[in-house]
C-alpha cells in the first residue's frame, strides 16, 4: 500500500460535517437507548440517579436550612422527631433532626452532594491514572508493563478500603491541622481513586494488548505516527467501552468508599457532614429511639448507590454484544 | 479455665460457689473471667506518664501507693501501714513489710525513694504533686520522710495516686525516668504490688489482667481473670454490654440510661463525678494556630464573650439529657473548699457576646480553631460542635478539630490549640488540685502549672497558693480560696462548662463500687 492510496481512501471514510445526524439523534439511532428504552429497571434507576443528581446540585435552593452554616443551627431543636413539633422550640422538620439540631432532609441534600462530587471526581482521577497506566503498559510492554502491572497487583491484595484508609492517613499527617477540614474533601477523593485505579488500568492494559496488534495500529505505527498519538487516537477510544462500565460501576463503590470512610470517621468532620458522617452520628442514637438520624441518610445512600449500580449493570449489558 | 466457655464456667462458679457456702467457707471464691470495657484506652501503662484518670484509675488495680481511698474516698492505709506529721516539717511513712512486687521483689523504703525521684522529675507528669515536698529521706527499709517546705496538711491524701515502681526492675529495664512523649519499657509493662498483675498487654486491643497470689491485703473479689478492651464507639460498646460479650462498661452513652435501665438483666449506676467540664483558651500565645493571626483570647473582653455567649443549659438540656450540673468553677459544690458566694455562672448572653467582642475590636469576628478529644468525655465531640454553633451566632467562625485522646494531650503539650476542652477531677477532693494543675503559672523547677496547657499566669494567684498548701485554719484558707476563684472568674482563666455524672453499666449478678473520681477497682468487684 502506497501513501498516496492511504490518503484517497481517507475522505471517503469521513462524513461530511453539514450532512451528520446531531449527537441527540446519533444517541436515539443506537443501540444503546434501544436497549435503554426496553429496560424499566435502567429507566427507574435514571430517573432516581437524575433527582438525587438534581436535587444536590439545586440544594441551596431546596434545603430549608443550610445545615453547614453553624449560625443557623440551634441547639435546642436538636432530636426533634420527624414530622412533630420540637419538645423546647416548637419547629417541625419533615426528617426531624440530629443532635445538633441539623435538619435531616437539608443535611441529606448537602450530604448527597458530597457524596457525588467525591465519588465523580475519585472515579475521573482514578480512570485517568489507570488509563494512562494501563495504555503505557498493554502498549509499551516489557519492563513497564512489568512495573506497573506488579504494582497493581500487589495493591490488589489489599482490600481498597485499606488503601483509602493508609492515604488518608499518609494525607492528614502531611497537612497541618489549621486546613485539615478544608481539604478533607481532596483527601478523600485522592484516597479513594488510588484505591481504585487498579480495575482501570488492568482493563486498559488488556484491551490495549488486544488492540496494539490490530492492523490498524501497525498501519499507524508504519506510517510514523508517534506512539502518544496512537495511544490517544487510536486504541484509547477503542478501550472505552468496558472503562464505561467500570466507572459507572465504580462510582457507586466511590460513593459508598467515601460513606465508609466517613462512617468510620476519617472522612468528612463532623460539622459538614456527608451521608456517612450523618450515619456514623446516627449510630450512636440507635438506642436511644432516634432512629431517623441513621434512617433517612441511610435511605439515601442506599438509593443513589442501588440506582448507580443498576445503571452500571444495564450499561454492561448493553455494550456485551454477547447479549445482545 | 480456658477450657470452660464462660456460659460453663459461670455454672461451675456458681455450683462451687454453693459448695463453698455450704462448707461455711469464709474466702471469697474463685469465680470467672470478667470481662469490661470503656471508650478510651491508657495511652501508657507507666504510672508517672499521664496525669489522666484513664491511666491512674486503670494502674491502681496493678500498682499500689503509700496511701489509697475507699469506697467513699477517705484516705486509708495501703504500702504504708501508719504515717504521722514531723511538726511542720513534713510526714513520716511506716512502711508495710511482707509486701513483695508481681515480680517477686521485695518492697522497703528504697523503692519509694526510688519512685519518688522517677515521679518527681523533669519528664514526669505527676510532678505537681511533689510541688511542696523538699527532700525524701530514708529513715530505715521500713520508714521513709517527707520533708516539705511549709506545713501541708493535705499531703497525704495528696499523693494516692502516687504509685511505687520497684528500683531493680525499672533500672534494669531502661526506664528509671518516665516519658510522656516517647514509649519506655514501662509504657507496655506493668509490675507493681497491687491485686491484680498485668499478663496482656495490647494497647487499643485488649488488656489481660490476673489476681496475684503474693497480695498482702484481704481479697474481697472473686475474679480469676480480668480482660478489658477499649471500645471507642458508645453505641458498640452498649451492643457488647446487652450482648453479654462484656459485664461492664464506662460510660453508659447518656442518651442510652433509660434505655439500658429497662433492659432486663441491666443496671445503670449512676453518681456523681468530681469532674468539671471546662474550655481552656491560649493565654500566653502571641498569635492563633489557626492562621497565625493576633491572639483575641489576650483580651479578657474575648474570653467574657465566649463565656457569655455559650449556652449551657441548652447543652443540658439536648445532648445531655439533663444529666450534667452547669457549674461557675473548677470544682463542684461537694469539694472541699468551694466558694459558695461565688456559684453563678456568667449569663447566657449572645447579646453583650458581641457587644463585649465589637468594644475589642472584633465586631467581624475572627477564625480559630477548637481542639477536641472524641473519645474521653461524656459526648465530648457533641458539646464541642455546640460550641462551635454557639460562637457563630455570635459571629465567631470555629474550625473544629477533634482526635483520639491519645493524640490529644500530645498536640495540647505541643501549644497546638487556640481553644480546647477539658475535664478535671481533683485527686485530691480539694479546691486547692486545679489551681495548681491549671491555674498556677507553669513551672517546671517548682512543679506547678503542669496541665496549664494555656500558660493562665497570675501573680496574685501565685502568691495565694503556698499560702493556701500550709494554711491550717479552714476559715482563713477558704478566703484565700475563695480570692482566687474570684479572679479566676474575672479574669475568665476557663469558660467552667459542668460536672458530668458517673455512668456505668452493669449486668444482673456483678456487683461493683463507683467511686467519685470514676476510678473502676477491680478488687472491689464480685461476679456471681
Amino acid at each position: 500500500m502506497s501513501e498516496t492510496s492511504v490518503e484517497e481512501t481517507k475522505p471517503a471514510a469521513v462524513i461530511d460535517p453539514k450532512d451528520a445526524p446531531s449527537l441527540w439523534t446519533r444517541i436515539k439511532r443506537s443501540d444503546v437507548w434501544y436497549s435503554f428504552t426496553r429496560s424499566p429497571v435502567a429507566i427507574v434507576a435514571a430517573i432516581i440517579v437524575t433527582i438525587i443528581v438534581l436535587a444536590s446540585v439545586f440544594a441551596p435552593l431546596i434545603s430549608p436550612q443550610n445545615p453547614f452554616n453553624p449560625a443557623e443551627l440551634n441547639l435546642m431543636d436538636g432530636f426533634s422527631a420527624p414530622m412533630e413539633p420540637n419538645q423546647f422550640t416548637g419547629n417541625v422538620y419533615w426528617l426531624g433532626t440530629d443532635d445538633q439540631g441539623r435538619d435531616i432532609f437539608s443535611t441529606i441534600l448537602y450530604g448527597s452532594r458530597i457524596s457525588l462530587f467525591v465519588g465523580v471526581s475519585a472515579v475521573l482521577l482514578a480512570m485517568v491514572i489507570g488509563i494512562v497506566l494501563g495504555l503505557v503498559a498493554g502498549y509499551r510492554g516489557g519492563w513497564a508493563d512489568t512495573i506497573i502491572m506488579r504494582i497493581a497487583d500487589v495493591q490488589l491484595t489489599f482490600p481498597s478500603i485499606l488503601i483509602a484508609l493508609l492515604v488518608f492517613g499518609i494525607v492528614r499527617g502531611l497537612v497541618p491541622p489549621d486546613v485539615r477540614n478544608d481539604v478533607a474533601v481532596w483527601v478523600l477523593i485522592v484516597s479513594i481513586a488510588l484505591s481504585d485505579w487498579v480495575q482501570y488500568a488492568r482493563t486498559v492494559r488488556g484491551a490495549t494488548l488486544v488492540e496494539r496488534n490490530k492492523e490498524y495500529v501497525q498501519a499507524a505505527r508504519v506510517i510514523g505516527v508517534k506512539p502518544f498519538t496512537i495511544m490517544m487516537r487510536h486504541v484509547l477510544p477503542n478501550v472505552m467501552g468496558p472503562v464505561l462500565v467500570i466507572a459507572t460501576i465504580g462510582l457507586a463503590l466511590a460513593i459508598i468508599a467515601e460513606a465508609t470512610l466517613s462512617f468510620l470517621g476519617v472522612g468528612m468532620p463532623k460539622t459538614t457532614p456527608s451521608l456517612g458522617t450523618l450515619i456514623n452520628t446516627g449510630q450512636d442514637f440507635l438506642f436511644s429511639g432516634e432512629w431517623w438520624i441513621l434512617f433517612f441518610p441511610a435511605v439515601a445512600l442506599l438509593a443513589l448507590a442501588l440506582s448507580v449500580n443498576l445503571l452500571g449493570d444495564w450499561l454492561r449489558d448493553a455494550l456485551n454484544p454477547k447479549l445482545r | 479455665m480456658t477450657a470452660f466457655s464462660p456460659r460453663h464456667g459461670r455454672y461451675l462458679a456458681a455450683s462451687t460457689l454453693a459448695l463453698a457456702v455450704a462448707l461455711g467457707a469464709t474466702q471469697p471464691v474463685a469465680a470467672e473471667t470478667f470481662r469490661w470495657a470503656t471508650t478510651s484506652d491508657p495511652n501508657t501503662l507507666d504510672p508517672h506518664a499521664a496525669s489522666s484518670a484513664p491511666v491512674l484509675g486503670f494502674l491502681n488495680n496493678v500498682y499500689e501507693g503509700l496511701v489509697r481511698r475507699n469506697q467513699s474516698m477517705a484516705v486509708e492505709p495501703s504500702l504504708a501501714v501508719r504515717w504521722e506529721a514531723l511538726g511542720d516539717e513534713g510526714w513520716r511513712f511506716h512502711l508495710r513489710e511482707g509486701v513483695t512486687f508481681h515480680n517477686g521483689a521485695d518492697f522497703t523504703a528504697d523503692d519509694v525513694l526510688f519512685s519518688y525521684e522517677r515521679a518527681s522529675g523533669e519528664t514526669s507528669d505527676v510532678r505537681s504533686w511533689f510541688a511542696t515536698v523538699t527532700d525524701v529521706q530514708v529513715v530505715d527499709d521500713y520508714t521513709i520522710d517527707f520533708l516539705t517546705s511549709a506545713p501541708n496538711p493535705i499531703f497525704p491524701g495528696s499523693i494516692a495516686n502516687f504509685m511505687i515502681m520497684d528500683r531493680d526492675w525499672s533500672e534494669e529495664n531502661g526506664a528509671e525516668t518516665p516519658a510522656t512523649d516517647e514509649e519506655r519499657y514501662t509504657t507496655l509493662n506493668a509490675n507493681g504490688t497491687a491485686a491484680f498483675q498485668l499478663v496482656e498487654r495490647s494497647p487499643g486491643v485488649r488488656t489481660v489482667l490476673t489476681p496475684f497470689d503474693g497480695w498482702w491485703g484481704d481479697v474481697e473479689h472473686n475474679i480469676t481473670e480480668a480482660i478489658y478492651t477499649p471500645i471507642q464507639s458508645d453505641a458498640t460498646m452498649l451492643a457488647a454490654l446487652i450482648a453479654g460479650d462484656v459485664d461492664f462498661i464506662n460510660p453508659v452513652p447518656i442518651q442510652n440510661v433509660e434505655r439500658l435501665q429497662n433492659t432486663d438483666g441491666m443496671n445503670v449506676i449512676v453518681g456523681e463525678e468530681a469532674r468539671v467540664m471546662m474550655l481552656g483558651f491560649p493565654h500566653e500565645a502571641d498569635a492563633l494556630t489557626y492562621d497565625g493571626s493576633p491572639n483575641p483570647f489576650t483580651d479578657v473582653r474575648v474570653r467574657q464573650a465566649v463565656y457569655h455567649a455559650i449556652n449551657v443549659d441548652a447543652i443540658n438540656q439536648t445532648i445531655m439529657r439533663g444529666a450534667v450540673e452547669p457549674v461557675s468553677q473548677l470544682v463542684t459544690p461537694d469539694m472541699r473548699g468551694y466558694s459558695e458566694g461565688l456559684s453563678a455562672r456568667l449569663d447566657y448572653d449572645p447579646d453583650a457576646a458581641r457587644a463585649l467582642l465589637a468594644e475589642a475590636g472584633y465586631a467581624d469576628g475572627f477564625t480559630f480553631s477548637l481542639m477536641c478529644p472524641n473519645d474521653r468525655y461524656i459526648n465530648d465531640a457533641a458539646v464541642c460542635q455546640a460550641v462551635v454553633g454557639m460562637l457563630a451566632q455570635v459571629g465567631i467562625t470555629v474550625d473544629l478539630v477533634t482526635m483520639p485522646v491519645a493524640n490529644y494531650w500530645p498536640e495540647l503539650r505541643a501549644d497546638n490549640f487556640d481553644m480546647y476542652l477539658l475535664g478535671w477531677s481533683p485527686g485530691t477532693f480539694d479546691a486547692e488540685h486545679p489551681i495548681r494543675f491549671l491555674v498556677s503559672t507553669p513551672n517546671e523547677e517548682r512543679r506547678l502549672g503542669s496541665w496549664n496547657f494555656g500558660g493562665f499566669s497570675n501573680a496574685r494567684v501565685d502568691e495565694l497558693l503556698p499560702q493556701v498548701q500550709s494554711e491550717v485554719d479552714e476559715g482563713v484558707r477558704q478566703g484565700m480560696l475563695d480570692e482566687i476563684t474570684g479572679i479566676m472568674q474575672d479574669e475568665v482563666a476557663y469558660v467552667p462548662l459542668y460536672s458530668q455524672p458517673i455512668l456505668w453499666g452493669v449486668r444482673d449478678g456483678v456487683s461493683v463500687s463507683p467511686r467519685s473520681d470514676n476510678f473502676f477497682i477491680l478488687r472491689w468487684v464480685s461476679v456471681e
